[in-house]
């Protein structure tokens, strides 16, 4: 389950039409392929991406997204 | 209440820590200071240096001179960049608009918080700003820091970052203010491995939790604030580290309804400690108030000459739900309407007493003007124990995080959820009945949508019937 959720996090970071989103767009584009997943398992998968570095974070102060590392701004500018 | 750390506490040394000596620190004279004058031209910034205050741009100059005595092997990021800093601070001055460009990275491995990228857009003329980035460090409960932490973490900002810092930001953070990429993880492993210090939460995490002095210093606390404070930010590690809300989540927690760190107008959750029993009357304590011996409000007042202590006039007639008087020569004070406004004792706190069976009352939803306006917290819960370990608070806490979670939209706070949704509906979430405090205006306000089940013996509607009789 934790690989499945992984999988479909990645596929969307790498087709999102934005290359930062917002959890929330994670969590949804997550359970429109896998519906049983819950929201504290998507987290757990992300941290877990963020750990292998696969995804970052990208921080205005306020607000957090997520994002693909390697597309968009990730390292700086 | 004995503090009782989760981990072994380190004790530290401001010798062993340190990282410049005595003379590296004390490296100008005054004298220095007046001829000194920073690489660019400053005009408006000099103007905040003459009023009556005392400014930032002269701290931001001494520090500048300081940086320019110490060897440049002695700091890890440019010498000058107080120098850039208020260079470029100058040039928004000119131009009407800011030279920060917003976000970026977040610089700590595995931390998707405390870590906040600023970047100049104009990094040719001011090169050693062209990194800035903020850095938060959680406070500790109260604020309460030993020398020896402030002045270790003072020469290791010098050391890897501009050495310049906020005491505190609203969140309550320590905020470290500007320094490179590269100085972020090294700087984040002293601070947790020498200084034994966490970042605290910025973006959409759980920030800070906060919390007045409570027990250590004040006698109206009602609530070990600081155990509640150190509980939930221990507690809640993850949810502080690794963001997965819609927008930020602050806890603040305040001793008694005098609301030190006023977490009623600055937090999502909102926990203030009260009393349910009665106020403790000392009568005879009154009757030296009345009299003159002891002065009123611990003598806050006493710079000017306001005439005899009058009780009638200052704390009976002032109690705003009316509910004190003096009997036969004592004070009595009808508890049931008291609303806890703290005035009579404040006024007479040797006197008056907050009660004994105390806990706290919860608020939710304020929020500063950002997108939606302000707002103040809605009273949700009027009175909850608040003992150790708090799971009480914490299983409340979570249910209000699920529904937030789950119907709030991004960059949506708490409190315009529970406004968008309703408040009834957050009742109905957190499961509290709803109580005719809630209503602003009972009286004039009474459009109620009810529920079969809340009404006794609930109704029967046929629509078909209904339609017969009213066209669509
Ligand atoms: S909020 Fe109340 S308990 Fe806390 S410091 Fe202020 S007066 Fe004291
Ligand atoms: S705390 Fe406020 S409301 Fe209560 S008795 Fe004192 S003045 Fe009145």
């Amino acid at each position: 389950m934790m690989e499945e959720i992984k999988k479909a996090i990645l596929e969307f970071a790498e087709t999102s039409k934005k290359s930062k989103f917002y959890f929330k767009d994670l969590e949804k584009a997550v359970q429109a392929k896998i519906p049983e997943a819950k929201m504290r398992d998507i987290k757990k998968a992300a941290t877990e991406l963020v750990n292998e570095e696969k995804l970052i974070y990208f921080s205005t102060g306020s607000t957090t997204m997520y994002g693909l590392k390697g597309r968009g701004i990730t390292e700086d500018q | 209440m004995d503090f009782k750390p989760k981990r072994p506490q380190k004790e530290l040394k401001y010798e062993e820590l340190r990282i410049y000596t005595d003379e590296e620190l004390h490296n100008y004279t005054e004298e220095e200071l007046k001829d000194f004058k920073i690489k660019h031209d400053i005009p408006d910034l000099e103007e905040l240096e003459k009023g009556p205050w005392p400014s930032f741009v002269a701290d931001a100059k001494r520090e500048a001179l300081h940086r320019k005595k110490l060897p440049k092997e002695r700091m890890m990021i440019d010498q000058d960049v107080v120098d850039d800093l208020l260079g470029q601070l100058q040039l928004s001055f000119d131009d009407g608009e800011t030279h920060w460009k917003h976000g970026g990275i977040v610089g700590v491995f595995g931390y998707g918080g405390g870590v906040i990228g600023r970047y100049s857009d104009v990094p040719e003329k001011y090169p050693s700003v062209a990194h800035f980035h903020t850095i938060r460090v959680n406070q500790p409960a109260s604020k309460f820091y030993k020398t020896d932490f402030l002045r270790a973490l003072c020469d290791l900002w010098e050391f890897r970052g501009s050495g310049m810092f906020n005491m505190h930001g609203s969140t309550g953070d320590i905020i470290l203010l500007g320094t490179t990429t590269e100085q972020v993880e090294p700087l984040f492993y002293d601070l947790t491995h020498e200084l034994d210090q966490d970042l605290g939460g910025s973006g959409s995490n759980l920030r800070t939790p906060s919390c007045c002095i409570g027990k250590a210093r004040c006698e109206f606390a009602c609530i070990d604030t600081q155990d509640l404070c150190y509980e939930l930010t221990t507690h809640y590690q993850d949810e502080l580290h690794r963001p997965a809300f819609p927008y930020k989540f602050k806890i603040k927690i305040d001793g008694c309804p005098n609301g030190c760190v006023a977490s009623i107008a600055r937090s999502d959750m909102s926990l203030i400690g009260t009393w349910r029993d009665d106020i403790r009357i000392d009568q005879e304590a009154v009757q030296a108030y009345i009299g003159g011996e002891i002065q009123p409000n611990g003598g806050a007042h006493s710079g000017r000459d306001w005439g005899k202590f009058d009780i009638q006039k200052e704390v009976i007639d002032l109690c705003p739900t009316g509910c004190m008087a003096m009997e036969d020569g004592k004070l009595v004070i009808n508890n049931q309407e008291c609303n806890r406004c703290m005035h009579c004792i404040n006024v007479m706190p040797r006197a008056l007493r907050p009660g004994t069976d105390t806990g706290v009352s919860i608020l939710f939803g304020a929020k500063a003007p950002i997108l939606e306006g302000a707002q103040l917290a809605v009273l949700t819960v009027p009175f909850m124990k608040a003992e150790a370990p708090y799971d009480n608070i914490k299983e409340l806490l979570e249910k209000v995080w699920d529904w937030w979670i789950e119907e709030g939209k991004n960059r949506e706070r708490l409190g315009e959820l529970i406004q968008r949704k309703g408040l009834p509906r957050f009742l109905e979430v957190i499961g509290v009945p709803a109580a005719p405090q809630m209503v602003k205006m009972p009286r004039t306000n009474p459009y109620i949508f009810w529920k079969e089940e809340d009404v006794p013996g609930g109704w029967k509607r046929d629509i078909k019937d209904y339609r017969l009789r009213h066209k669509r």
